[in-house]
């Protein structure tokens, strides 16, 4: 019994895996965000979108955001027609967690410059793309691809100017406009666990 | 009284200002006050944290920060690498992390100058750390302690406290012989790892309860925290781990903290592997490799040794030896100086005949064969030509003919330095060595288990250090003859007792047909005829040639004759002899005497089905030229006991017949790091209990004892 269930466990990592991998088609899934608007990832086919695992609370993120770096290069990157979408998957019981309401009022406070903001309270596409940390990057190329997953910068600290660090997000981005293959499309994550619901 | 309410409104405010601001404590903890200066003292840094609260490992896992401790330090204090305490697996279970709850003492061994002035100092450090419960907050606070240089260093009040911190540290540098490999090639980014504790090693290991591995940290990779135990009877225990990469290489060493638990205690091990490909590599692999590996050689070598000294006592060569040691006698008293050199001869014989075995184990291995001890037995081919040869060495020893250097004609002067020539002496020792494989003495097994699976310069050292083994008391005796003085003096006595060591070898070349009928079932006759047609011959080169006056030509021609047309019409005519038939593997009981153990034929399947059952499995590897394993039988397994116990525990037995299924079963010895037969394991009844291995000569004790270990 107890094999049958490892087993099970490590199948359903396996398949986590297997439906994630650089290279091959990202996942597609349909999500909601704190406005109420349907959020459909093949909607953007033809887009660059990012994907950031974002927990407000967790001083990973807070660091990327207090010191306004984040919204620098949101604003940069969606200007340049980058799709960039923050998902927060803390469950609605942890302290962390945000109502639509209060994560529309961090939105206005942070100056946020992102494209949209998922609310994944039920970690839904979280686990689809099995995202372990608050930040955790993907990026997807304009054919659905997904180009690049892991950290934000090489610097997996919750302190340091992140504008001293080098940010794979924008450099993997900029590659893709470019053309030119991802130099660096895997990296590993940092910051705070991903609070998921139980 | 206001006062006293504004200093306790104060109050209030700093312990909720306090709480929000960490959920940690730190402080500075010292082992010794006074200290001597030219010490180190291991000091503590103790972080304490509110229920619920964590903080994080060296290696913080998927997510976290590891706690920082940065020292600000006097003038000759310098401060080592932290220590870390074993950590927990934290939650929650998506996210793997490692680290502490509650309270946890962090080590740091500070070194003292000796030049260091008798006097005070302060040490200071920043800790820095990322405290998490169901969020994450990250808390610094400055740590100091005074200490007093000078003697008599005092223990301090926390030396009691640090030391059990102290023990919950992995060790380091304790040569365990753990390996890595990796199971398949990679998936994506992702690939399977094998941790490996294989059986049969020294020193013994307890059964644990769990087994885990924590690794260090790195950017490139990391070693996923669900690790699943698997069944392998040839190990302790094996554990599979998922490595995921994110870039670079697949790691080539595999660095970090293996954790022990038995009877809820753990214990940590600070291991760097090597991670091997593919199969398990019998290659030793520790916390210090290249030390071990040598260590692990010396120790083989010697094993090699002393099992190649016990071979001499094992009745398959010891009708050699008697051989050898009437050679000692006829010539230690006339030429002292040819007995050296005829032992050196001798031991000549024995270490190239090795060097041929160890060519053919290097040849097949890179041919990409496998290779067992003893597995020419199985060989019919190999077979009839030893029958052959045992039977004229019987007919030697009856005086029917004489084995003679160059063909000389006796005389009464040469006879002895003839009979006992160079050739013969060299010959001697390579008869010695064929006869010696089918009896894997102990020790033997381990060295050769070792050498089987090593490159080719080892296992030409461990084959010619068991030649040695075997050679060297001939060697040591013919330096010093004196050490024979017990024997009789030479004479009538030893033309009875070389005739009489002739019978012992008959009973060889009995046995030896016994094993060729195995191959070629009734046809075995034409084996026996030509045996006879054989000892004819060399009857008639002995009487008419060797010693004969007249017509010594045609005696030769006829015994030539007689030799050929034997060989043209039995081994070739009838016992088509380079072409025996495969006997089939029997199936069904393989039942010896009504009331005998119930053998079933092995496979891994039945022993899967049965263990699946929760039934306890004997499992005898063995073969019918295995002396050592028929001994075995006798006196430790078909026995009543041993049969009552089996029933008692409703056990399977099974029989692995060497000789029959040598593919199948050389694969299962070498999971067992054995080289040949014999080899029996018990399967305890809980399947997840690794198999415990027999030792290669067995006591009914050892197999009833195991037997009540495994019924648990």
């Amino acid at each position: 019994m107890k094999t049958l269930l490892t087993l099970g466990i490590v199948t359903a990592f396996a398949a986590a895996a297997f439906g994630l991998e650089i290279g091959k088609p990202a996942p597609d899934f349909t999500g909601t965000d704190i406005q109420g608007k349907t959020i459909k990832l093949s909607d953007y086919k033809g887009k660059i979108v990012v994907l950031e695992s974002y927990n407000g609370s967790c001083p990973f993120c807070k660091n990327h955001y207090h010191s306004g770096a984040a919204q620098e290069l949101q604003r940069d990157l969606t200007a340049k027609g980058v799709v960039w979408l923050l998902v927060n998957s803390v469950g609605p019981e942890n302290s962390n967690h945000r109502t639509p309401a209060e994560a529309r009022a961090e939105w206005a406070d942070q100056k946020m410059a992102a494209t949209a903001w998922i609310d994944d309270s039920a970690g839904t596409l979280g686990h689809l793309y099995n995202m372990k940390t608050t930040p955790h990057l993907f990026v997807i190329a304009a054919d659905g691809v997904l180009a690049y997953e892991g950290a934000m910068d090489n610097n997996p600290k919750p302190f340091g100017d992140p504008r001293a660090a080098k940010n794979y997000v924008s450099a993997a981005v900029e590659e893709l406009i470019a053309g030119k293959p991802v130099t660096v499309p895997q990296t590993k994550p940092y910051g705070c666990a991903v609070h998921y619901a139980h | 009284m206001r006062h006293l309410f504004n200093v306790l409104i104060l109050f209030l405010c700093l312990a909720t200002a306090a709480a929000r601001a960490a959920h940690t404590q730190v402080s500075l903890l010292l082992p010794a006050n006074p200290a001597a200066p030219g010490t180190t003292l291991l000091v503590g840094v103790n972080l304490k944290m509110d229920p619920g609260w964590h903080t994080y490992w060296k290696n913080p896992g998927e997510s976290g920060i590891a706690t920082r401790i940065d020292w600000q330090l006097p003038h000759g204090v310098t401060a080592g690498e932290i220590q870390w305490p074993l950590p927990q697996v934290l939650p929650p279970a998506e996210v793997t992390t490692y680290g502490y709850h509650e309270d946890v003492v962090l080590l740091v061994p500070l070194t003292l100058a000796a030049d260091l002035k008798p006097g005070p100092l302060v040490l200071r450090a920043e800790v820095s750390w990322l405290e998490c419960q169901d969020q994450c907050v990250p808390g610094s606070a400055p740590i100091e302690a005074a200490l007093e240089i000078g003697s008599p260093a005092r223990r301090s009040a926390s030396a009691a406290i640090l030391e059990s911190w102290q023990a919950k540290t992995p060790r380091s540098g304790d040569p365990l012989p753990f390996q890595a490999r990796w199971e398949k090639p990679a998936v994506g980014d992702l690939r399977t790892l094998l941790l490996t504790f294989p059986a049969g090693q020294i020193p013994p290991m307890l059964p644990v309860d769990a087994v885990d591995f924590f690794p260090d940290a790195s950017e490139e990779y990391e070693v996923q925290a669900p690790a699943e135990r698997i069944l392998d009877s040839s190990a302790h225990f094996v554990i599979r781990k998922q490595v995921k990469k994110f870039s670079g290489n697949w790691p080539a060493t595999l660095r970090g903290v293996l954790i022990l638990e038995r009877n809820g205690n753990r214990e940590g091990y600070d291991v760097a592997l090597p991670i091997r490909d593919g199969t398990p590599a019998a290659i030793v692999a520790s916390a210090s490799p290249g030390q071990s590996q040598t260590q692990s050689l010396w120790k083989m070598l010697i094993y090699a040794f002393v099992g190649g000294l016990i071979l001499n006592l094992m009745p398959c060569v010891l009708p050699v030896i008697a051989l050898k040691i009437l050679g000692f006698v006829q010539q230690s008293q006339t030429a002292p100086g040819r007995v050296r050199a005829l032992g050196l001869v001798y031991a000549a014989g024995v270490l190239m005949s090795f060097l041929v075995l160890a060519g053919i184990v290097i040849g097949l291995k890179s041919a990409g064969h496998q290779a067992g001890w003893g597995l020419q037995f199985g060989n019919p081919v190999f077979l009839v030509c030893l029958t052959v040869l045992v039977t004229l060495v019987a007919l030697n020893l009856f005086g029917v003919f004489e084995v003679t250097l160059g063909g000389r004609a006796l005389d009464a002067a040469g006879s002895l330095a003839s009979k006992h020539g160079a050739a013969g002496a060299f010959f001697n020792g390579v008869l010695a060595t064929a006869l010696a494989t089918p009896c894997t003495a102990p020790f033997l097994s381990i060295a050769l288990g070792f050498a089987f699976a090593q490159s080719a310069p080892f296992i030409l050292l461990i084959f010619l250090a068991v030649g040695t083994g075997l050679a060297a008391p001939y060697v040591l005796l013919s330096w010093h003859p004196a050490w024979l003085k017990f024997l009789p003096k030479p004479g009538v006595w030893m033309e009875h007792f070389k005739v009489g060591m002739g019978f012992p070898m008959l009973a060889t070349a009995a046995w030896l047909f016994n094993l060729a009928s195995g191959s070629y079932g009734k046809n075995v006759l034409w084996l026996g005829l030509f045996l006879v047609v054989t000892a004819f011959a060399a009857w008639i080169f002995g009487t008419f040639f060797q010693r004969g006056r007249r017509h010594r030509g045609s005696a030769l021609a006829i015994a030539l004759l007689l030799l050929a047309g034997g060989y043209a019409a039995a081994l070739e005519g009838q016992l088509h002899w380079r072409s025996a038939i495969a006997p089939s593997a029997n199936a069904g009981s393989l039942q010896e005497s009504p009331e005998g153990i119930d053998w079933q034929p092995w496979s891994p399947e039945a022993v899967d089905t049965a263990r699946r059952a929760g039934r306890p499995v004997l499992v005898d590897f063995t073969a019918d030229w295995c002396l050592t394993c028929q001994v075995n039988k006798k006196t430790s397994l078909e026995i009543p006991s041993v049969r009552a116990k089996l029933k008692e525990l409703n056990a399977l037995a099974l029989l692995g017949d060497y000789t029959r299924t040598p593919g199948a079963i050389l694969s299962e010895l070498n999971r067992f790091h054995r080289a040949g037969v014999p080899l029996v394991l018990i399967y305890p009844k809980n399947p997840a209990a690794p198999a415990i291995v027999l030792p290669e000569v067995l006591t009914p004790g050892h197999v009833l004892s195991a037997l009540d270990q495994a019924s648990h």
